[in-house]
């Protein structure tokens, strides 16, 4: 039987797996230490690795979710980060999300935000989405606002406008953006609008995405 | 000849001198967590520094071709303000974990205080608890005696000699580290501390091995090319070309790959480099054009 967990085990030589079953079963132990989860919340970096995951068995296919192009590390500190919330109250749910996001390296930043739309309550969170967007790393930008459902469901107007030029700035596609038309509003055209006529009085090229926009 | 400089303070320098080191052969760099100028009073700059030398600078550096991995520690200076110490000993062990540390360091003696003594011991604790090598700092002042209290604390805590790298040797100091085990490092600089005529008199006198040079480039008056230009005096010199990659690259390499996170393979060391990438809202670039290689 396919698990979550055995997608990415079956997918790690023995020694990652051995040591990543044994820092969920930590991890979802009600009364551990915070200090204990972030040690493995880095640790599993170099221990899982950036590889991305193979693509689903038919048996996998039937599972709820597969996390088609996550790395490794990414998709082992989502059950991590699921394990920890589970094993706290929910009052301490938003705090430890936003630590692992302020505190993160690249990938650490990258695994949170990949994860959000995949924890309980998400709403919760659209402080840790929404600040994404000001931290310019184009991974980071990318791990928010492409194949993420979270955006769409959560931004407010305000923030998801920001985040569609922030994509046009990093010449990040808005193809990749998930439930795009739904969002676009009046507001968002005048702003994509008067993001072309800036770079066509400056002489540069206006990205073809703005049409995705503006028609 | 590609070239490491295992010391090199990046986030004090400029896009000017990463592009003069990558056209100089430099393909990876370590930055070790020191000093800042001036002390710091608050725990929390602490853990800004190490994020910015775990993130931008990283990002930075990658992006003209260097490889950019780093040590982090509290400094020995900085040992004598109890309150901060405690405080950067807590927030070590969750920063020793993350991808791009390959030892903690600088750890050391600055004074020779015993609150150095205490902040060095823990810190080598630290290094034995998350596997990792030391970046040893030496002190400027009554060197000698430092780099033998130094060594002492070493054998008496049995901390692997392998695992350890003495930096900013000089002619009365060297024998001793070498004899310890221990790998050597020295500190070229265009005034004070090593210059590159005596660095060439001393590879000649013993040999490459455990020897390592770097610049130690900072806010001072520093150079962050002196890798490739001791690198050209030791060739000027007669040394070979064998005996020289040893010391500008193999040793670094073996040492920090002890840590088990240098993915660095013999060989790949050329990084894709995409300038196009932006970071926390600022382009390295401002209106050029971005190199992107294919």
């Amino acid at each position: 039987m396919s698990s979550l967990e055995t997608v990415l085990t079956s997918r790690l030589p023995e020694d990652a797996a051995s040591w990543f079953r044994q820092a969920l079963h930590k991890v979802r132990a009600k009364g551990e230490a915070t200090d204990a989860f972030l040690i493995m919340w880095s640790g599993a970096g170099r221990r899982l690795g950036p590889t991305p995951l193979e693509a689903p068995t038919d048996d996998e296919k039937k599972l709820p979710f597969f996390p088609t192009g996550w790395g490794a590390d990414e998709f082992g500190r989502l059950l991590l980060l699921q394990g920890a919330l589970a094993a706290r109250l929910p009052e301490a749910h938003a705090a430890l999300v936003n630590e692992l996001f302020v505190t993160g390296d690249l990938r650490e930043r990258q695994a949170v935000l990949r994860a959000l739309s995949h924890l309980p309550a998400p709403e919760r969170f659209v402080v840790v989405g929404v600040e994404a967007v000001r931290n310019n790393a184009v991974s980071v930008i990318e791990a928010i606002a492409c194949e993420n459902p979270y955006p769409a469901r959560h931004f407010p107007a305000e923030a998801f406008n920001q985040m569609v030029l922030k994509c046009l700035f990093c010449e990040v596609s808005l193809r990749r953006v998930q439930d795009l038309a739904p969002r676009v509003t009046p507001e968002l055209r005048r702003m994509v609008e008067a993001y072309a006529s800036e770079r066509r009085a400056a002489g540069r090229s206006v990205p073809e995405d703005v049409a995705l926009i503006l028609t | 000849m590609r070239l490491f400089d295992p010391h090199v303070h990046m986030t004090s320098r400029t896009t000017d001198d990463y592009q003069a080191m990558a056209a100089a052969g430099i393909a990876a760099i370590v930055e070790p967590a020191f000093w800042v100028g001036q002390p710091r009073s608050h725990v929390g700059t602490f853990e800004d520094y190490f994020l910015s030398l775990l993130g931008w600078e990283r990002f930075r550096s990658q992006q003209f071709g260097i490889r950019h991995y780093c040590t982090l520690a509290l400094n020995p200076k900085e040992a004598n303000n109890a309150a901060l110490a405690d405080g950067v000993l807590a927030l070590l062990p969750r920063y020793l974990e993350k991808d791009g540390v390959v030892a903690v360091g600088e750890v050391g003696y600055d004074d020779q205080t015993p609150a150095e003594d205490r902040v060095f011991g823990a810190q080598l604790e630290l290094a034995r608890a998350h596997r990792l090598p030391v970046l040893i700092h030496t002190p400027h002042r009554d060197k000698k005696r430092g780099t033998e209290r130094t060594l002492a604390l070493l054998r008496e805590t049995k901390f692997p000699p392998e695992l350890a790298l003495v930096d900013h040797n000089n002619e009365e100091t060297l024998a001793l580290v070498l004899d310890s085990g221990c790998w050597a490092g020295h500190s070229i600089y265009p005034a004070t501390k090593m210059d590159e005529p005596r660095m060439v008199s001393l590879v000649q006198q013993f040999g490459a091995e455990k020897i390592l040079i770097n610049s130690a480039a900072d806010w001072g008056v520093s150079d962050p090319l002196k890798v490739p230009k001791t690198a050209g005096a030791m060739r000027a010199a007669g040394i070979t070309d064998a005996a020289i990659e040893t010391i500008c690259w193999k040793n670094p390499v073996r040492f920090f790959a002890q840590s088990g996170r240098l993915d660095l393979a013999d060989g790949d060391a050329a990084l894709t480099v995409d300038q196009r990438e932006l970071w926390e809202g600022n382009s390295v670039l401002r209106g050029q054009a971005p190199r992107v290689d294919s």
